[in-house]
């Protein structure tokens, strides 16, 4: 058995991994975002990125976060409620750019961290969605 | 007494708008802080108001080094996602493209360095050389900067003569030998200005999620076209130059060994293309609904796009670009930390940053 396969039964999960577009996909039923990163640390995966995608119709945001193991790329996507979700940062240091962009861009706010000052200069207001502030 | 030294963002010692304040004890930096964000230019929300042809234009201008890059990884991201393969001799050139972009950004970056160490003249032969690069990728492409190879499916050019690229790699390839490799592997001026500055350990090499040349030099070995190859690089042996002293140097050490690798790979790919088609641009582009990922070795490191599409639909829902200096930036801090001051420009430099991509 692979690492890649364990991983479901190590986070306590019966989803399968689900292959699509170059990523290995597990649903995050019941899973929180902060137990995949502690798990993620455990075997040695490295953090890619997060990609924030806004919903259609007002249905708020997904978070989909990727890391690499071994060339294979691993994704787990959150729906974030209401405008927050748990930081990972203190956990993993190489979401600290990432997460202060998805702030700075999306309005999301990472629940137990602090933000430096704007990334992205868009004005005094940290948080800003930058989607609606074209619109 | 301890001190503050705002740097940028614009100064004479950065080539690219982002500012560092440094606090300083003495001459010695005790922490920074990285901003940067002065030119961002929302490209992600403006691809999303483009079609599947714009928006690879678009995005060729993420970045003015490696634009090449740019399109390749999206274009494998749509691929994915319209089902579409290129013909082997597109992956080819393809390879041939990405590894004269590699020598292009890795001799730019040299120059810069040699500027930044006081050798002026190391400066002008590399950017002599660096300039022989940009003619062979002119040859192919018709273009110096923004090449317009990547289609959804293939290519747009074919290297119609393959045989004449290949000589002009093999002389770049001996006056690289005979100049920019010794110089940096062996000068005092190199050694002296570049060894035991700028350490980004393992450990936080690792923790930073370092990417490309940086990690390598840190003793992290990865590197996408080994880890998980794109285009044709299965087909070809090449090694990953790995240096574990995690200065500058061993930076330098790595990009130098690097181009060899490059010149290795093209010297391949050139004698070895296969015939056939190379054209994408004249089958029927579908998109399905769903997301894709693609993942590229860049000369700065791995780039990521993710991009979603819905079908029948003419634009990207989203597409996100994760460059390589965005992920090695916040490491300059470890880096610089301890540093004398007079060191932090090259400190910064070793990076080799791009701050068009990071603002993208």
């Amino acid at each position: 058995m692979t690492m890649i396969e364990c991983i479901p039964q190590m986070l306590g999960t019966t989803e399968a991994w689900v292959d699509k577009g170059g990523v290995h996909w597990l649903a995050t039923r019941g899973l929180n975002v902060r137990q995949v990163a502690a798990m993620m640390n455990s075997i040695h995966a490295r953090f890619v990125t997060i990609t924030a995608v806004e919903l259609s119709g007002g249905q708020g945001i997904r978070l989909e976060y990727h890391w690499d193991l071994d060339g294979e790329l691993l994704g787990f996507s959150f729906q974030v409620s209401g405008h927050s979700i748990e930081s990972i940062y203190d956990l993993c240091e190489a979401v600290d750019w990432i997460e202060r962009e998805v702030h700075e861009g999306f309005a999301v706010d990472f629940l137990g961290r602090e933000y430096e000052p704007l990334l992205l200069r868009a004005g005094d207001k940290l948080g800003v969605n930058l989607h609606e502030v074209v619109q | 007494m301890s001190y503050k030294i705002p740097m940028g963002p614009y100064h004479p010692a950065l080539e690219e708008p982002y500012k560092l304040d440094m606090f300083c004890d003495g001459e010695t930096v005790s922490d920074a802080k990285l901003h940067i964000g002065f030119n961002f230019r929302g490209i992600e929300h403006l691809a999303e108001t483009r079609n599947y042809i714009q928006v690879i234009a678009l995005m060729e201008r993420v970045c003015g080094i490696c634009s090449n890059i740019h399109t390749l990884t999206l274009c494998q991201a749509m691929e994915k996602l319209t089902g579409l393969t290129p013909p082997p001799r597109a992956l080819y050139i393809r390879v041939v493209m990405a590894e004269l972009e590699r020598l292009h950004s890795h001799v730019l970056w040299a120059g810069i360095a040699a500027k930044l160490m006081g050798f002026k003249t190391m400066f002008m032969s590399c950017f002599a050389l660096r300039e022989k690069v940009m003619e062979v990728l002119q040859d192919i492409s018709g273009n110096r900067v923004n090449y317009s190879m990547n289609c959804i499916g293939g290519v747009n050019r074919d290297i119609t003569d393959p045989q004449a690229i290949l000589t002009a790699v093999e002389q770049l390839e001996r006056e690289m030998v005979r100049t920019i490799i010794p110089i940096f592997t062996t000068s005092t001026t190199a050694r002296s200005r570049c060894a035991g500055i700028g350490i980004l350990s393992h450990e936080k090499a690792v923790s930073c999620g370092v990417v490309g040349p940086t990690a390598r030099a840190s003793g992290v070995s990865q590197d996408l076209r080994r880890a998980a190859p794109y285009a044709a690089y299965s087909d070809f042996e090449f090694n990953v130059p790995v240096e574990t002293a995690g200065d500058v140097r061993a930076r330098l050490l790595v990009r130098a060994l690097e181009i060899m690798e490059s010149c290795r790979i093209l010297r391949q790919a050139l004698t070895k293309m296969p015939p056939g088609d190379w054209r994408g641009g004249d089958r029927k582009v579908v998109f399905a609904t769903g997301t894709a990922l693609s993942r590229v070795e860049a000369p700065r490191g791995e780039v990521v796009y993710s991009v979603s599409w819905k079908e029948n639909s003419r634009n990207p829902a989203r597409v996100h670009v994760r460059t390589p200096t965005f992920q090695n930036m916040p490491a300059i801090r470890w880096m610089v930390m301890g540093a004398r001051l007079a060191d932090t420009p090259l400190i910064q430099a070793s990076i080799d940053p791009c701050y068009s991509c990071t603002d993208r």
